[in-house]
């Protein structure tokens, strides 16, 4: 006859072994049943073997923790698996930065590629195209790049995002047309443009019906000249050609008083006020064109984009006007800057005017076939665009259904409960 | 009122409205700029300025300033005169800050007009302003006479314009069809003639109405050719 405490232990026993039974069943089941997911499904580790589940069973709501932006391929899987039925929200462990990155070459003839990057400040951002770095921002934020060459794709790349872009197409870079009387400021806007790789053609005012002429002279128009600059009063017998070359996509500089001609009023971003000095001396200082006098912009027309300022007044503003552009510039002497500026006057001159003129320039665009297809510009709004904002992080959801949890439980308890039931027969001499 | 020349061999006449006083250029102006250099007589040749002057102003509509101005080729000045014509007899030896400035000058896109006034390839000016101009802006050589230069306004399908100085013997004896010319790009730096134009266009404005035909056209062509190329 067992005393009550012995049938106890033996009662004990036999609950032991039944849970080990239970657990190995449940443990047997899990590794056997149907891969069929219900509730919340979480992600957590190797987040491509989590797809390929998701893919065979999803789950109603899938949810996936992320530490970076996904690659494309990733993220068109998510979004894949959210427009087949299921629910995808996406939580990151840690800030994803928002950035952008594009690739698109310059209106200027010296074929470079404008590489234009925009990440949140305070990340390390790294550049390269596929041929290695090309450059480090330290701090992230906005940056632009100028590339005399690129190999393949352009990489920007961060802790949280990689962007990647291409320069897809090419441009069609027509002469620029430059009209204005005999005079430094022809001569040497002629020569910036010419030196930093321009086709010009230019009409030059010598004397009443006489003009010094290079290039081709022919209709004003878009198949003729990307841009056309008005450097005086000489324009005035093309304004009406001018503004209708403008209205039809064509790029126009008004510079210095020139914009006063009637047949600019109604395309010229602004008005023409009193001249104003340079200040004496500054050409040659690190802002040398507060040394140039000009026409500063007044009454700027409510389009008007004003691009620089100095001394409380725009000296350069630009506005759209249809399908061109027209800019007013207000400096009209910008040969002293070439000729008396610092070391690099010269230099900074002709990349001056190569830049104003590319700003505006009519430049068609023609799509190239640069071979790169894993085009990403901008991981986090792709993200967003593809599974919506991220959702809050949930850990106690996260804890409830995470089925390697349940696993290790299961295990723990047979393990458990037989070693129990052992360690209770071993004990009292049972076997 | 006259002064010598540091040579003492020439006479020269000073005309102040031409020849007067430092003149800096305003608003859209063209000044005829002297180049005065350390050695030699840089103010041989003080009437040609007023003539070219003149000439620009009555062939051309380009706001011109009455008067010359004279700069020293060791200035800052120097770069706010992008034409500058420089001539004289006597041996040129340029400062190292006179070298330097010509050849950032040139660089930068401004035009040296030499012109030798001794008309004489043996002679001290050509000898040693070639040196010089060499060893600042680089080797002169010749300068086709199909160069825009020729046909900027006035049209000479021949190349220079022969000067009087040259048909009738003086100097080395010499007619010389061609200019010499540094290069910066497909643009003039450095101008060099040895054709005396400086004797040429030697004269008060108002004798032009002597002449059957205006000698003077040719610098009317320079000073176009700097200011439209």
């Amino acid at each position: 006859m067992h005393s009550r405490a012995e049938r106890l232990r033996r009662i004990a026993e036999h609950g032991a072994r039944v849970v080990a039974m239970v657990a190995l069943a449940a443990l047997l089941w899990r590794a056997i049943r149907p891969p069929v997911a219900s509730g919340v499904d979480v992600a957590r580790g190797d987040l491509r073997s989590t797809l390929e589940r998701w893919t065979v069973a999803p789950a109603p709501e899938m949810r996936v923790t992320l530490d970076a932006a996904p690659d494309p391929r990733t993220r068109d899987w998510l979004r894949a698996l959210s427009r087949s039925g299921g629910l995808v929200r996406w939580s990151s462990s840690r800030p994803i930065a928002a950035a952008a990155v594009a690739a698109e070459p310059a209106a200027e003839p010296n074929g470079v590629t404008r590489v234009r990057l925009a990440s949140a400040a305070g990340e390390p951002v790294s550049v390269a195209d596929d041929a290695g770095a090309l450059d480090t921002l330290p701090r992230g934020g906005p940056a632009e790049l100028e590339l005399a060459v690129v190999a393949g794709a352009v990489h920007a790349s961060a802790a949280t995002f990689n962007a990647t872009t291409d320069a897809r197409d090419s441009i069609v870079l027509r002469p620029v047309l430059v009209l204005g009387a005999a005079g430094w400021d022809s001569k040497f806007t002629i020569a910036a443009l010419e030196e930093r790789g321009w086709r010009v053609a230019s009409r030059v005012r010598v004397a009443p019906n006489i003009d010094v002429t290079q290039g081709p002279l022919g209709t004003i128009d878009t198949s003729s000249y990307a841009a056309v600059v008005v450097l005086d009063s000489t324009g005035a017998s093309s304004s009406a050609e001018i503004a209708r070359y403008a209205r039809t996509g064509g790029g126009v500089i008004l510079v210095g008083s020139s914009a006063r001609i009637s047949g600019f009023g109604a395309i010229a971003p602004g008005k023409v006020s009193a001249r104003v000095a340079g200040v004496a001396g500054a050409i040659a200082s690190a802002a040398p064109r507060t040394g140039l006098g000009g026409f500063p912009v007044a009454s700027p027309g409510a389009d008007a984009v004003l691009l620089e300022w100095r001394d409380g007044v725009a000296m350069i503003a630009a506005r759209r006007v249809d399908a061109g552009r027209v800019m007013q510039v207000g400096y009209d002497e910008s040969w002293r800057w070439r000729m008396a500026g610092g070391d690099d006057g010269a230099a900074a001159h002709r990349e001056w005017w190569s830049h104003l003129v590319a700003a505006v320039a009519y430049a068609p665009l023609v799509p190239r076939n640069s071979g790169v297809t894993a085009v990403d510009e901008t991981p986090l709004a792709s993200l967003v665009d593809a599974l919506g904002p991220a959702t809050p992080t949930n850990d106690r959801l996260a804890r409830r259904t995470d089925g390697r949890r349940v696993t290790w439980i299961l295990f723990t308890l047979t393990v458990v409960s037989l070693l129990g039931d052992w360690t209770s027969r071993r004990l009292r001499g049972a076997r | 009122m006259s002064m010598t020349s540091r040579a003492g061999r020439f006479p020269i006449p000073i005309c102040p409205a031409s020849l007067g006083s430092r003149r800096f250029p305003t608003l859209g102006e063209f000044v005829f700029a002297t180049a005065q250099y350390e050695s030699g007589d840089w103010d041989s040749a003080p009437l040609v300025p007023s003539n070219l002057i003149d000439s620009v102003a009555r062939y051309t509509s380009l706001p011109v300033a009455p008067t010359g101005a004279i700069v020293s080729l060791a200035s800052d000045d120097l770069f706010r005169f992008p034409l500058v014509f420089l001539t004289g007899h006597l041996p040129v030896r340029f400062t190292d800050g006179e070298r330097a400035n010509v050849r950032r000058f040139a660089d930068r896109g401004g035009m040296l007009f030499v012109d030798d006034h001794n008309h004489d390839i043996d002679g001290a000016f050509h000898k040693t302003a070639i040196e010089e101009l060499s060893r600042a802006v680089g080797p002169l050589s010749q300068l086709p006479n199909t160069h825009s230069i020729y046909t900027a306004f006035f049209k000479f399908p021949d190349g220079p314009p022969n000067t009087s100085h040259e048909l009738n013997g003086w100097g080395d004896n010499l007619v010389h069809s061609h200019l010499l010319a540094t290069m910066r790009g497909d643009r003039i730096a450095v101008l060099y003639s040895n054709k005396d134009y400086s004797s040429e266009w030697g004269y008060h404005p108002d004798n032009k109405r002597f002449l059957a035909v205006d000698n003077t056209k040719f610098g009317v062509n320079i000073i176009v050719y700097a200011l439209t190329r």
